[in-house]
């Protein structure tokens, strides 16, 4: 019993690095814009059929696929920040790029439906196969250890560089308070686009590695992104360190309801939890209160 | 948060002249439309529009009036369209009573989510909305021995026939009546949303959509506004609901997912956040011109992500905004020929 | 100053004009905000009629105080009352119901909508027709429709905002906006009108015209409460003043005495 105990939680671990990824781009632009990125999602999407494309028609590298999608969630993210957000921000509405994205959203699947076709694509990455054992009668799969590496070396790559850089602090700086940090020197609208870059760069590369695990289709990505979602909020909008132990343990909760309860009602848990955290604890479970200023 | 400008200023009483003209438009347009498209498939689709009329004037009211970002308005139609379905299987109830179970569930559920969101600013409310949606659907999916889940139900009659003493039976079997019903309903209920939006009602809504601290000031309890838009907002859904069950026979959980959501909140912005009418034309357009684009069926829902991402940047207003511009220049051509 | 504003005034305070009774009343207010202390155990009486200032330099806890007064904040601890009904716990909007109405420091107009339908925002407290008139809109509401109308225009025009009636609220220049938050804080046919600040941003000829109004509006028995951090403006119109600093009461009494109460002199001319 313990095995599985036990062997739940490494898939858990596993499942749970790969929402921090895609998670933690929405809150990362959540706290410098304190906008929702709709399209998220299909970055994700977007990225696992491009690390597909160049695995299987160019012959390339698994593992150099991965850096494939990361650059081409960045530059995604460049895209959707140029064409709606730095636009719409003149007009200073809250509620219109949130909408505008979900549109993006609702436009880029359809058009990868149409392009791609609705039946999921086999992508098995050569790693998928390889089983290794660990200790108590558990394994992991290659597939599995390298998200896990990949995945944690990112996210501490990213967290030391929000804490320790210039650019990262100047990031936090902008994400506590635009006007001041633009008064400080900093250009808040290029550090807007960095964050865009970084966060769509997290989500692509997600998407490679989530690749092989997921069903791969069109709406790859949506399955991931509304529990991305669920963490960020969970987490904390804008919160990194609240967003990591969320994803951590939403993972875990998924994989331990798959096991013991029915795998159907995932959704409805990981749901339940987000509605009872806002009911509760709307601003996450370890962020600080903002006060509206009158 | 809309950025366009608010209507004119006149006294609406004149406007209630041409609204008895456009009133009586619209019900000559209903009344003549099935006579114009006498095959099954084009009545389907108008019943669907109006349908889509429906839903669509719901959400502007709670979005585009009361300012709430309600991403979960599917929840509702589908809530209406269970309910009324099983009131009927399941407890033997007539129609029209199972129809009323269906909206008063619908609007219940609506005030529950307000309720419960009632403290949530913008985002969180979308996302708390999203995750209700994700709920009921799940619920539908996965409760089988009350929704029979994805397998669906089948059969589902159309409302009773009516037959009145003097008068040829209306049968609703009939898809023209079926659609009279709907559509008549869909007018009902814009005309009831469009009294309650001209009055202080609509004022107070408004109010609080611009700025709720302010609102407050001036008196306005917020919170329970709120919760009364999205009880009104939500009921039209489930009437919506219940219409579209017993019109299309059957009921799968997938036609409520989290896109039809989606789907609605684009006919809502394409036509003209906070118009009313507005949202009438978002809906017409969106159903008919997919159809109208026959042969590339699966670019409906392209069509939708296009319209909505491009009227959002470019034309925030919809179709309302668009034409007031058309208007502003035809009014300006006409003053400058008439000035010589 | 016209007799519809001070008959909205008078219906309200009939019976209570004796200016010796208290209209509001608070004791040992307190209210922190994470480490910040920003009102210590403010006491104050602010009797019927006549103009109250609340003064004190940036940062001595006036906001807060007005906050907790409108109901924006709760106290942490400590009573307040208005004509004796008891305020703490209750809902912004219920003390509107009372006749307590507020402006904002940092002006908070629905931009987007027309100066008069701002106005008439205020009216919806007062609207005493019948639910089911909103739907069916018979002679009732019309009636309502045209007197809201009207006495919006009566406001504009004791603001001087009539010509701009239809002109959308965030296309006013900045000293009208706040005349039209007065007229629209009016609306609401308040026993007791608190201010913020109500001179930020203005020039000195806007400044002249919005203490005009306030004096006219004392005249018409309203009580005003004005919080500002100039003191030479204060002086000009308030019969009583409550001088804060750091959260805390320095002195309440006559303006004059103000200026010479050495406490006083030291918060303004110290540090």
């Amino acid at each position: 019993m313990s095995t599985v105990l036990l062997q739940q939680g490494i898939n858990g671990v596993v499942l749970g690095s790969l929402y921090v990824l895609v998670a933690l781009g929405l809150t990362l632009i959540y706290g410098v814009l304190v906008q929702i990125n709709f399209a998220h999602a299909d970055v994700v999407t977007i990225g696992a059929f491009a690390a597909y494309f160049f695995t299987f028609t160019f012959g390339g590298n698994y593992l150099a696929s991965i850096a494939v999608a990361l650059l081409v969630g960045a530059i995604l993210g460049w895209l959707v920040n140029a064409a709606i957000f730095a636009p719409l921000r003149e007009r200073g509405s809250e509620l219109l790029p949130l909408i505008a994205t979900i549109g993006v959203s609702v436009l880029l699947q359809n058009v990868m439906l149409l392009w791609f076709g609705p039946i999921p694509y086999a992508f098995d990455s050569p790693y998928s196969n390889q089983v290794i054992r660990l200790w108590g009668g558990t394994f992991i799969t290659g597939q599995n250890l390298i998200i896990i590496v990949v995945s944690t070396l990112t996210i501490a790559l990213l967290y030391a560089f929000m804490k320790f850089t210039f650019m990262g602090k100047a990031l936090r700086a902008v994400a506590q308070d635009r006007e001041t940090a633009g008064l400080m020197g900093i250009n808040p609208n290029h550090l807007i686009m960095l964050t865009f870059v970084i966060a769509s760069a997290l989500a692509g590369m997600g998407g490679a590695m989530l690749g092989p695990i997921l069903v791969l289709t069109p709406f790859a990505g949506t399955t991931v992104i509304v529990k991305a979602f669920a963490i960020v909020i969970i987490g904390g909008f804008g919160n990194v360190e609240g967003t990591i132990i969320a994803g951590l343990l939403v993972g875990l909760i998924e994989s331990y309801t798959t096991q013991f309860v029915n795998p159907g009602l995932i959704d409805i848990v990981v749901f339940t939890l987000l509605l009872m955290m806002l009911a509760f604890r709307p601003t996450g479970l370890i962020a600080e209160k903002r006060e509206e200023n009158v | 948060m809309s950025s366009r400008d608010h209507a004119e200023l006149a006294n609406p009483f004149d406007r209630s002249s041409v609204s008895r003209r456009w009133l009586l438009g619209a019900i000559v347009t209903i009344g003549l439309l099935p006579l114009v498209f006498q095959d099954s498939y084009w009545r389907t689709n108008l019943i669907v529009c109006a349908l889509n009329v429906m839903l669509a004037i719901g959400l502007d009211f709670i979005l585009g009036y009361a300012g709430q970002l309600n991403l979960g308005h599917s929840a509702f139609y589908g809530i209406g369209a269970y309910v009324s379905t099983l009131v009927i299987t399941k407890l033997g109830l007539p129609f029209w009573v199972a129809f009323l179970c269906g909206i008063v569930l619908a609007g219940a559920a609506g005030m529950a989510l307000s309720m419960f969101a009632v403290r949530l600013r913008g985002h969180y409310l979308a996302i708390a909305s999203l995750g209700f949606a994700v709920i009921v659907h799940q619920v539908l999916v996965n409760w089988i021995s009350l929704t029979q889940g994805p397998l669906g139900i089948y059969g589902i009659k159309p409302p009773p026939e009516i037959a009145l003493p003097g008068l040829p039976v209306i049968s609703f079997g009939n898809s023209a009546n079926m659609f009279y019903l709907v559509a008549g309903f869909a007018l009902l209920f814009y005309v009831l949303l469009d009294q309650l939006v001209r009055s202080p009602i609509g004022e107070t809504l408004t109010a609080i959509r611009e700025d709720e601290v302010s609102a407050s000031s001036l008196g306005i309890n917020c919170p329970a506004w709120k919760v009364f838009a999205f009880g009104a907002g939500s009921a039209v859904a489930g009437a919506a609901g219940a219409f579209y069950a017993s019109s299309v026979g059957t009921l799968v959980p997938d036609a409520f997912i989290i896109t039809e959501s989606f789907t609605i909140l684009a006919m809502v912005i394409v036509g003209g956040m906070g118009t009313l009418i507005g949202p009438v034309w978002g809906a017409i357009l969106l159903t008919v011109l997919p159809e109208v684009l026959r042969g590339f069926g699966d670019l409906r829902l392209v069509l939708y992500g296009a319209a909505l991402t491009l009227v959002v940047l470019f034309m925030p207003g919809g179709i309302v905004q668009a034409a007031q511009i058309v208007r502003a220049q035809f009014d300006r051509l006409r003053a400058r020929l008439e000035a010589g | 100053m016209s007799d519809d504003i001070s008959g909205r005034v008078a219906g309200q305070a009939d019976g209570r004009r004796n200016s010796d009774k208290v209209l509001f009343r608070s004791k040992s207010l307190n209210k922190s905000f994470g480490g910040v202390h920003a009102v210590r155990d403010i006491s104050l009486n602010i009797p019927h009629g006549g103009v109250f200032a609340i003064i004190g330099p940036n940062g001595a806890g006036k906001s807060t105080l007005l906050n907790l007064m409108s109901g924006l904040y709760q106290p942490d601890s400590g009573t307040m009352s208005l004509d004796g009904v008891d305020l703490v716990g209750l809902k912004a909007h219920r003390r509107v119901r009372l006749g307590l109405a507020r402006t904002f420091q940092k002006i908070r107009l629905f931009k987007h909508l027309p100066v008069l339908d701002n106005v008439i925002a205020g009216f919806h407290i007062h609207h005493d027709i019948p639910a089911w008139q909103y739907v069916l809109q018979g002679t009732a509401f019309r009636r309502d429709y045209a007197r809201c109308r009207d006495e919006a225009r009566k406001l504009l025009s004791f603001v001087g905002l009539e010509e701009r009636a239809k002109a959308r609220a965030g296309s006013l220049a900045y000293g009208e906006q706040r005349m039209l938050e007065l007229a629209r804080a009016l609306a609401t046919s308040p026993r007791l009108l608190v201010v913020d600040e109500p001179a930020a941003g203005l020039n000195a000829a806007e400044v002249e015209k919005l203490l005009d109004r306030i004096t006219q509006l004392r005249a018409g028995g309203m009580t005003v409460v004005i919080v500002e951090h100039n003191m030479d403006l204060v002086m000009k119109v308030a019969d009583r003043v409550l001088v804060m600093d750091y959260g805390q009461y320095l002195f309440e009494g006559a303006p004059a005495e103000a200026q010479v109460d050495p406490g006083v002199v030291a918060a303004y001319l110290g540090a």
